[in-house]
């Protein structure tokens, strides 16, 4: 199963992270399910680099972290998207869609297989 | 401090990602099992999609570490950048840190040195000293007779060595400077007791314990140096000693001390074996210094046990032993008693004086924080939290602390010498060094120094930011709060000021005291040392009595001497108090047997002391051993002895081993002060030099210039009559008297110089606190002066208010003046520790001072003008 999927590239997990609360806040393993379902399972999340990542964006203050009640009844740790977190999520999603256009137009270029 | 904060701060984060993970791992496991999976299976792949628990753990923690440590750092960046924006305001609250850690280092250092830390000798935790009691006359620490000694050496089985030593002065002959010696007798056990080794030579054998064999010294470093030009090949050459030969065994180490006890300025110049000491054999003689090394895994108690036993034997065996007990004790333990009262009560006392440096600091930074209110609040208002910043804070003020805790290490470490020079000779004061304890004393004094006068500040800062939040207007509010938290703070400086003051005042008030004291001498232009004569060139009592009228007369021709006397017992220089009988009235078997002071005279010695003569007449050299038995007694003796009688023609008896006659009293002379300014006269029972010789006397030559001048004079007359004898610790009275009081003086100046601290901080704070507030009350005096206030009442509205303060303090601080002062009682003399007078002028003090700092506020406010203070609002 795993071989199918590609690993996911350096620095865009926090973007993933970044869009997928900006939606609404989740839980961990919501944001778990989430990437797994949006992505179609193309995308391979590691899910041991998650929770690093989680906090590490919290501690840039981009996201911020309260325990609620969870849909099942538990409390749980849900993060959302603080208001610059909102504006690092436009800024990554700027460069991101630049990075890719940049990418297209060198493959544009070059001899077709 | 910030470390300690993370590290709760972990413990609290890792709880919380434990907590999470374990969600993260039961939602999966529920909903892969919903998908079909059995249990153990989903379990199984649930932790395996998440990786290792631990890694994840580790790498969420190192992020948090790496974020702390850059706020850390941040933080410090920040406030030194801060603190050294306003360099007034750090340099005083540096420098009140300063004087306060660096003065708390310098007196802990000496407590360190002289009561905790070890004997200069190895293993020297289990070194104890044994001393003899008698509990029947609540005579306690007294030395041993040399034949007892040897009998617990003998009978006890909890030592591994014990060892027992005296004191001996010996004239060193030869060459043109013949030279008195301070020297030890001891046991041959002492250095393998002590586990020293000399740095040349060897130690002494126990065969050298016995006759014949004792006649060998072992050097001291300095002696060494200062005799024998440092000669390695000294070690088997002969030096010739109270007219005997001696054999040098030894050589000490530089840093060799014995006995320890002695005080730093003593030195000891040479060690010899017990046995020319013709006094070893007497039972009843209790003049050895015993100490000893207990058993690997012997208690004190063990031991004192056992001694009690072998005492108990002894008391048996012999009738001098009867009624003597035994007490094994501490060696270091005994070393500083004598000084640690006085040495506690001063560490007390500085850190009464810290804690008004912290007042003054934490004054400052409330001060400070009022200005940066607007700083702080534009801060937050940029999404600075309110941990963060509260953080930042108190990283500004422990930034602030170790900055006063260095600033105030360097000035122990400059100012320790100082310190040790003013000091009174007190055992082992030389050994004073900065060494890790005491470092690890100011690196805690000075992060406790933060947090004390971190607390105000932060607790106002932190509710200054709730009020921002409100943003209710509320500058007057604000203004309160904080007004009040340093009301307080200078209350409280004044309290421990005027505690301060008190002490010192009444030290002073002793002192002065003490210095008016009639020693019942004259000090002035009196020249003293001693002259010690070697019992083998004068083994006759008659011919030491003979050399000594000869002596005195020789001095007394000299010119610019008005007349020389000697004495073996002499005020603060020399003594020989022992029983007397008085006759018709004899002792009971459980009486305490009549203490006195006994010197033996020469005639002239009332005349060049000054001694005020009362009645009858004084000695002659007619009172020699062919003629009548005769003695002078004191006023003090004459009230006691024969409290309704006449004293004069009553008889006396000396009981110190000379034969014992009746001597009749033919004369009384007034009291003087025998062993310091601060005792009552005692008895004293005078006798003729030539009725009872003794071998070694304190000369006193009264001098009609300045006493030194005649040192070389006097000198030069013993050398005349006897070109082998030396004279021994040549001074003046007048230094005598006030080395008595040294200690006493210390103690004054000390506590002066602390009060006096304490009293300009408390200056400082009250007057920091009224600028502050007439700076907050502009608007109000504007009204008050536009409403027709007069500059008296502006003048009197403020001083009002700093007398307030400075009241209060009064009363809270005399409150605590009356709990401590008793402690201090030890050390007063003619004075109580509740003196009202000595209170009252402290008090007075105080308020005066306070008035002053509060009046240069208060001029300023009288300067405002009503239309600027009203158009600022």
């Amino acid at each position: 199963m795993p071989s199918s999927r590609f690993p996911i590239p350096q620095g865009t997990l926090d973007m993933l992270i970044l869009q997928i609360l900006s939606l609404e806040p989740a839980h961990g393993y919501g944001v778990a399910q989430r990437l797994e379902q949006i992505s179609k399972s193309v995308v391979q999340v590691n899910q041991g680099s998650l929770y690093p990542a989680l906090h590490r964006l919290e501690l840039r203050g981009w996201l911020k972290a309260d325990w609620k009640e969870s849909e099942t009844g538990r409390e749980a740790k849900f993060y959302s998207l603080t208001r610059s977190g909102q504006k690092q999520l436009r800024v990554e999603k700027d460069s991101w869609a630049r990075l890719t256009e940049a990418v297209q137009l060198i493959f544009d270029e070059g001899p077709a297989q | 401090m910030n470390r300690i904060l993370n590290w709760f701060r972990l413990r609290r984060l890792e709880g919380d990602l434990d907590r999470e993970l374990q969600y993260h791992i039961d939602r999966r496991v529920t909903d892969l099992i919903d998908s079909g999976l059995p249990e153990p299976e989903a379990r199984r792949l649930a932790a395996l999609e998440l990786g290792g628990a631990t890694q994840i753990r580790e790498e969420v923690r190192d992020i948090w570490l790496n974020r702390w440590l850059r706020d850390f750092v941040h933080d410090l960046r920040f406030s030194a950048r801060s603190i050294l924006r306003s360099p007034l305001f750090t340099a005083t609250a540096v420098l009140s840190l300063a004087l306060g850690i660096g003065a708390t280092t310098a007196v802990f250092s000496v407590i360190n040195t002289v009561l905790l830390r070890p004997l200069p000798y190895p293993d020297s935790d289990r070194l104890v000293q044994i001393w003899s009691t008698n509990p029947n006359s609540n005579r306690w620490g007294m030395w041993t007779a040399y034949p007892r000694f040897e009998d617990w050496h003998r009978q006890n089985t909890v030592f591994e060595e014990m060892a027992t030593a005296r004191t001996r002065v010996i004239n060193m002959n030869g060459g043109d400077h013949p030279e008195s010696l301070f020297g030890v007798i001891t046991s041959s056990q002492l250095l393998q007791l002590l586990r020293v080794q000399p740095m040349l030579g060897r130690g002494f054998l126990p065969e050298e314990d016995q006759p014949g064999h004792d006649h060998v010294i072992i050097l001291s470093y300095s002696l060494w140096q200062r005799r024998f030009g440092s000669d390695r090949a000294v070690i088997g050459r002969t030096v010739y000693l109270d007219q005997q030969n001696y054999t040098v065994i030894g050589v000490m180490p530089s840093d060799f001390r014995f006995p320890p006890e002695l005080p730093a300025s003593h030195r000891v110049d040479a060690w010899f074996p017990p046995a020319p000491d013709p006094s070893r054999s007497e039972r009843g003689s209790n003049n050895y210094y015993t100490f000893a090394r207990l058993k690997p895994g012997i208690t004190l108690a063990q031991a004192q046990a056992e001694m009690d036993v072998i005492n108990q034997r002894l008391a048996e065996t012999y009738p001098e032993d009867r009624g003597m007990g035994v007490e094994v004790a501490g060696w270091r333990q005994q070393v500083g008693s004598e000084v640690r009262p006085a040495l506690l009560i001063l560490l007390g006392a500085i850190s009464l004086v810290l804690l008004i440096a912290c007042a003054n600091v934490a004054n400052l930074l409330l001060a400070r924080g009022a200005v940066r209110q607007r700083e702080t609040a534009l801060r937050q208002a940029l999404g600075a939290g309110h941990t963060r910043l509260i953080r930042q804070f108190m990283t500004e003020t422990m930034l602030l602390a170790v900055f006063g805790g260095i600033t105030g290490l360097l000035m122990a470490y400059g100012g320790l010498d100082l310190f040790i020079r003013l000091a009174p000779d007190i055992p082992r004061l030389n050994e004073t060094t900065i060494d890790l304890h005491v470092l690890m004393f100011t690196a805690v004094l000075t992060l406790g120094t933060g947090m004390i006068f971190g607390i105000a500040p932060a607790l106002q800062g932190s509710r200054d930011l709730q009020d921002s939040v409100k943003e209710s207007g509320g500058r007057l509010t604000i203004g309160a709060t904080r007004a009040r938290a340093r009301s307080v703070l200078v209350i409280a400086e004044m309290a421990l000021a005027l505690m301060l003051l008190a002490g010192a005042g009444l030290l002073v008030r002793s002192f002065v005291r003490v210095q008016q004291v009639d020693p019942g001498f004259n000090p002035k232009n009196l020249l003293t040392a001693f002259v010690i004569l070697p019992p083998p060139k004068y083994p006759e009592p008659w011919h030491q009595a003979q050399f000594f009228h000869e002596l005195t007369d020789r001095i007394a021709s000299l010119p610019e001497v008005e007349c020389a006397g000697a004495a073996d017992s002499a005020p603060m220089l020399t003594n020989d108090t022992g029983p007397v009988s008085i006759e018709g009235h004899p002792v009971g078997p459980d009486e305490a047997e009549i203490q006195a002071e006994r010197p033996k005279i020469t005639p002239d010695y009332f005349r060049a002391m000054g001694i005020r003569f009362l009645r009858g007449r004084t000695f002659t050299w007619a009172d020699n051993e062919g003629s009548l038995p005769v003695a002078i007694i004191n006023e003090s003796a004459a009230r006691q002895y024969w409290p309704t009688e006449d004293a004069m023609g009553k008889r006396v008896k000396l009981e110190d081993g000379s034969a014992p006659v009746w001597r009749e009293v033919i004369g009384i002379v007034g009291n003087v002060r025998q062993d310091s300014l601060a005792e009552a006269g005692r008895p004293e029972v005078y006798a003729p030099l030539l009725q009872v010789p003794v071998p070694y006397v304190a000369l006193v030559v009264r001098t009609r210039v300045e006493p030194t001048a005649l040192t070389a004079a006097v000198r030069h007359a013993v050398m005349e009559a006897d070109r082998d004898q030396p004279l021994f610790q040549i001074q003046t009275m007048q230094q005598v008297v006030e080395d008595s009081v040294a200690g006493r003086r210390f103690q004054m100046s000390l506590l002066g110089a602390f009060a006096a601290i304490a009293l300009g901080l408390a200056a400082i704070g009250i007057y920091g606190l009224m600028s502050y507030t007439v700076n907050q009350r502009t608007h109000e005096i504007g009204i008050r002066m536009a409403l027709g206030a007069k500059r008296e009442d502006v003048l009197n509205l403020v001083v009002r208010h700093g007398m307030m303060l400075a009241i209060a303090g009064v009363v809270l601080g005399t409150g605590g003046a009356l709990l401590l002062t008793r402690f201090i009682s030890s050390m007063l003399y003619g004075v109580g520790v509740n003196d009202p007078t000595t209170l009252l002028s402290v008090a007075t003090l105080l308020v005066g001072v306070a008035a002053l700092a509060s009046y240069i506020p208060a001029r300023r406010a009288t300067r405002v003008d009503p239309m600027v203070a009203l158009r600022y609002e």
